[in-house]
């Protein structure tokens, strides 16, 4: 179709927009969350370029595991090797700790700052700016609810509330069986599917209250016995 | 054009989407001069897409020639404004045209590294963006002597940490370095001294996105759609109170009560529009009646609003505003970095305030307070994150002060809690 100048002013417009786990498409699970084309990544990180971006939240956690050693060491200089200057790769090796402790000790930020020949206190500066890095234990899932505009309107406070109800904790609290921390947060970015809820590093779309406790029961059987 | 392979998992692929015409742009780019490029970026009018709408090509031209320092391109991809959600599934289902997008710009500027900076939480797409960038590496468009150029090309993927200020494109740099997420005071110009103090370029995903397909079918091709200042088609995230929210890909200037009805369905089955945010939730809100205007950066300022990144939250007749101000103002003043206290003060009091009139203990001199206080918070800081938090406040009072003066007076001992 076109205007009086001649310009066209529309295309047959498309909504490919991803529809959660559920889907518009035909597509299974792992093709919509791309799970089945990235595989397995290697623990020393893989290619330098990529290196800094394994999952930061995992669902097991090593208290004791050194923090940079063997592959875990590998993939620190492989991210140093990308930047001009060591102190770039303070967030990388921040997500490093957090990957393997699930949240950033005190003495895990003091290794990093000796790492990076930074000061103590300017680690735990940077560390405190940013919401992704907990500065305490959490439950072996980290729920992250958004109650932010899109998903608000759309019943995210119910939603919020229910997994709170379900899992016997207040926002921030460990549940007694350990597994569970939950927390509400701000936009997601997927909010044309409310609610966007994002459980250690896997989202979960168009969540209404009543999924709760089918979500909870899926995590729950995920882990090892 | 930009969302044509959505849903269809070969196009991830790089194998699937060299059979879709990828890369072809790189290696013409590749034996094309830099002046060429950029002119034809200027020529088809792309603006940012990330928010402010600059033209591409002259921020392009910004960067020196053969400076010979060490430049660096920037891709912006921290997609946090609330409403948003087109970078993330650039991402995950056309992941290659980013990177095609991304190696484009780095030649184009010079630059022989380019860092895409990508929020921490979005990890499928990260996972999929870093599995493209190794088989880009393996195929050897990216690294060193690409496709036997003689140029140097390196990616780098650098995750964030959850800070919707690393969004601006200063504080996006401070964090790159490893600082916290501080604005900084311009002059100087990123591409004067940007990252590491280098000439940087920053760019948003989706513009990055749109760059291959100028390259390969020329400025004026890319000018067929839209209107004369806002040339293409761009990316419109829907969400709220609507029939079919998602991504949709329209031409600029496409009407913009045709979109929210025709297209996303409109408002669920017996409820009403009452009011719309046009560009994502630092732009003004337009009640219902004034939805007849163009889908571009022109038409939105002239109706006093803005395009913003074109995230449409769309909001019904069962909408509590004050709530849902409150809760945008709510996320400002979380997300303010704190070194302005026009920005640091106000937030946190306008939240404050609202929170008072949600709870029925306002007064309506408090709206008053609110347009001052949001008065002192535009044009008076480092970034515009303090007038991002204003724009709500003061375009919700001037068209649904019913909604507040309902609320006033209405405090009852249950909601006492913060009066
Ligand atoms: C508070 C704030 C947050 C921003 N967040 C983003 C963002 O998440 N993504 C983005 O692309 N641009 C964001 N911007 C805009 C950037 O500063 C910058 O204009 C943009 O990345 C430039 O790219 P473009 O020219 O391609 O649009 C933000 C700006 C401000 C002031
Ligand atoms: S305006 Fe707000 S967010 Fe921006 S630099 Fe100042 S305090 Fe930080
Ligand atoms: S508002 Fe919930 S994901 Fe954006």
């Amino acid at each position: 179709m076109t205007n009086d100048d001649g310009k066209v002013r529309k295309i047959r417009p498309r909504n490919p927009g991803f529809a959660g786990i559920t889907g518009e498409f035909d597509l299974t699970e792992a093709q919509i969350r791309g799970t089945d084309y990235v595989g397995a990544r290697p623990l020393d990180g893989g290619h330098p370029s990529v290196a800094g971006t394994m999952p930061y939240q995992l669902t097991t956690r090593a208290p004791d595991l050194p923090l940079f050693e063997g592959e875990y060491l590998r993939r620190l200089e492989k991210v140093l090797s990308r930047y001009e200057d060591r102190r770039a790769a303070l967030l990388p090796a921040l997500h490093i700790v957090h990957e393997i402790r699930g949240y950033l000790p005190p003495e895990a930020m003091d290794e990093v700052a000796e790492r990076l020949l930074l000061a103590p206190a300017y680690v735990r500066g940077v560390a405190t700016f940013y919401t992704m890095y907990n500065l305490q234990p959490l439950g072996r899932f980290l729920i992250q609810v958004c109650t932010n505009i899109s998903c608000n309107l759309c019943g995210a406070d119910e939603v919020l509330r229910e997994f709170l109800e379900q899992t016997g904790t207040e926002i921030g609290e460990i549940s007694e069986n350990g597994l569970w921390t939950v927390l509400e947060v701000e936009c997601l970015g997927a909010c044309g599917f409310p609610t966007a809820v994002q459980i250690n590093e896997r989202f979960f779309e168009s969540v209404k209250a009543e999924d709760v406790p089918a979500i909870l029961k899926r995590l729950e059987a995920e882990v090892p016995a | 054009m930009l969302s044509e392979h959505f849903g269809d998992p070969e196009a991830r692929t790089l194998e699937g989407w060299e059979a879709r015409g990828g890369y072809s742009a790189l290696r013409k780019a590749l034996g094309e001069s830099r002046k060429d490029i950029i002119e034809e970026v200027k020529k088809s009018g792309l603006r940012g897409r990330g928010g402010a709408g600059f033209p591409t090509g002259v921020k392009w031209s910004f960067m020196p020639k053969d400076s010979g320092k060490q430049h660096y391109l920037l891709c912006n991809a921290d997609e946090s404004e609330p409403g948003t959600f087109k970078d993330r599934e650039l991402m995950r289902w056309t992941p290659h045209q980013l990177i095609e997008g991304c190696l484009i710009g780095a030649y184009a500027i010079q630059a022989s590294h380019c860092y895409i900076y990508i929020r921490g939480e979005f990890f499928e797409a990260t996972q999929i963006l870093a599995r493209a960038i190794e088989e880009v590496y393996e195929a050897g468009y990216a690294g060193k002597d690409v496709l036997g150029s003689g140029h140097d090309l390196d990616i780098t993927l650098h995750l964030g940490a959850g800070a919707y200020i690393c969004g601006e494109e200063t504080g996006l740099m401070s964090s790159l370095e490893g600082q916290r997420g501080e604005p900084r005071v311009k002059p100087p110009f990123p591409a004067v001294s940007g990252v590491f103090k280098k000439p940087t370029t920053i760019n948003n995903v989706e513009t990055l996105c749109a760059v291959p397909h100028i390259v390969n079918n020329g400025g004026e091709w890319y000018q067929q759609w839209g209107t004369e200042k806002s040339t293409g088609t761009k990316l419109f995230c829907v969400s709220g109170h609507v029939q079919r929210p998602g991504n949709y890909e329209v031409p600029m200037g496409f009407n913009f009560r045709e979109f929210i009805y025709d297209v996303c369905g409109g408002p669920p089955d017996g409820r009403t529009i009452k009011a719309v945010i046009p560009g994502g939730s630092s732009v003004p809100i337009m009640s219902a009646d004034e939805l007849d205007v163009g889908m571009d950066y022109e038409a939105m300022i002239s109706a006093g609003t803005m395009l913003g990144c074109g995230s449409v939250i769309v909001m019904d007749d069962t909408t509590d505003i004050v709530k849902q101000v409150r809760r945008m103002v709510d996320f400002y003043a979380h997300e303010s970095c704190g070194q302005c206290t026009p920005c640091r003060e106000g937030t946190a009091w306008a939240a404050k305030i609202l929170r008072r009139i949600e709870d029925g203990w306002g007064t309506e001199s408090d709206l008053d307070t609110l347009v001052e206080i949001s008065e002192n918070m535009t044009g008076k800081t480092i970034c515009v994150l303090s007038d991002s938090a204003a724009a709500p406040i003061t375009s919700s009072i001037e068209k649904f002060r019913e909604d507040y003066l309902a609320l006033i007076g209405a405090g009852t001992v249950e909601t006492a809690r913060s009066a």
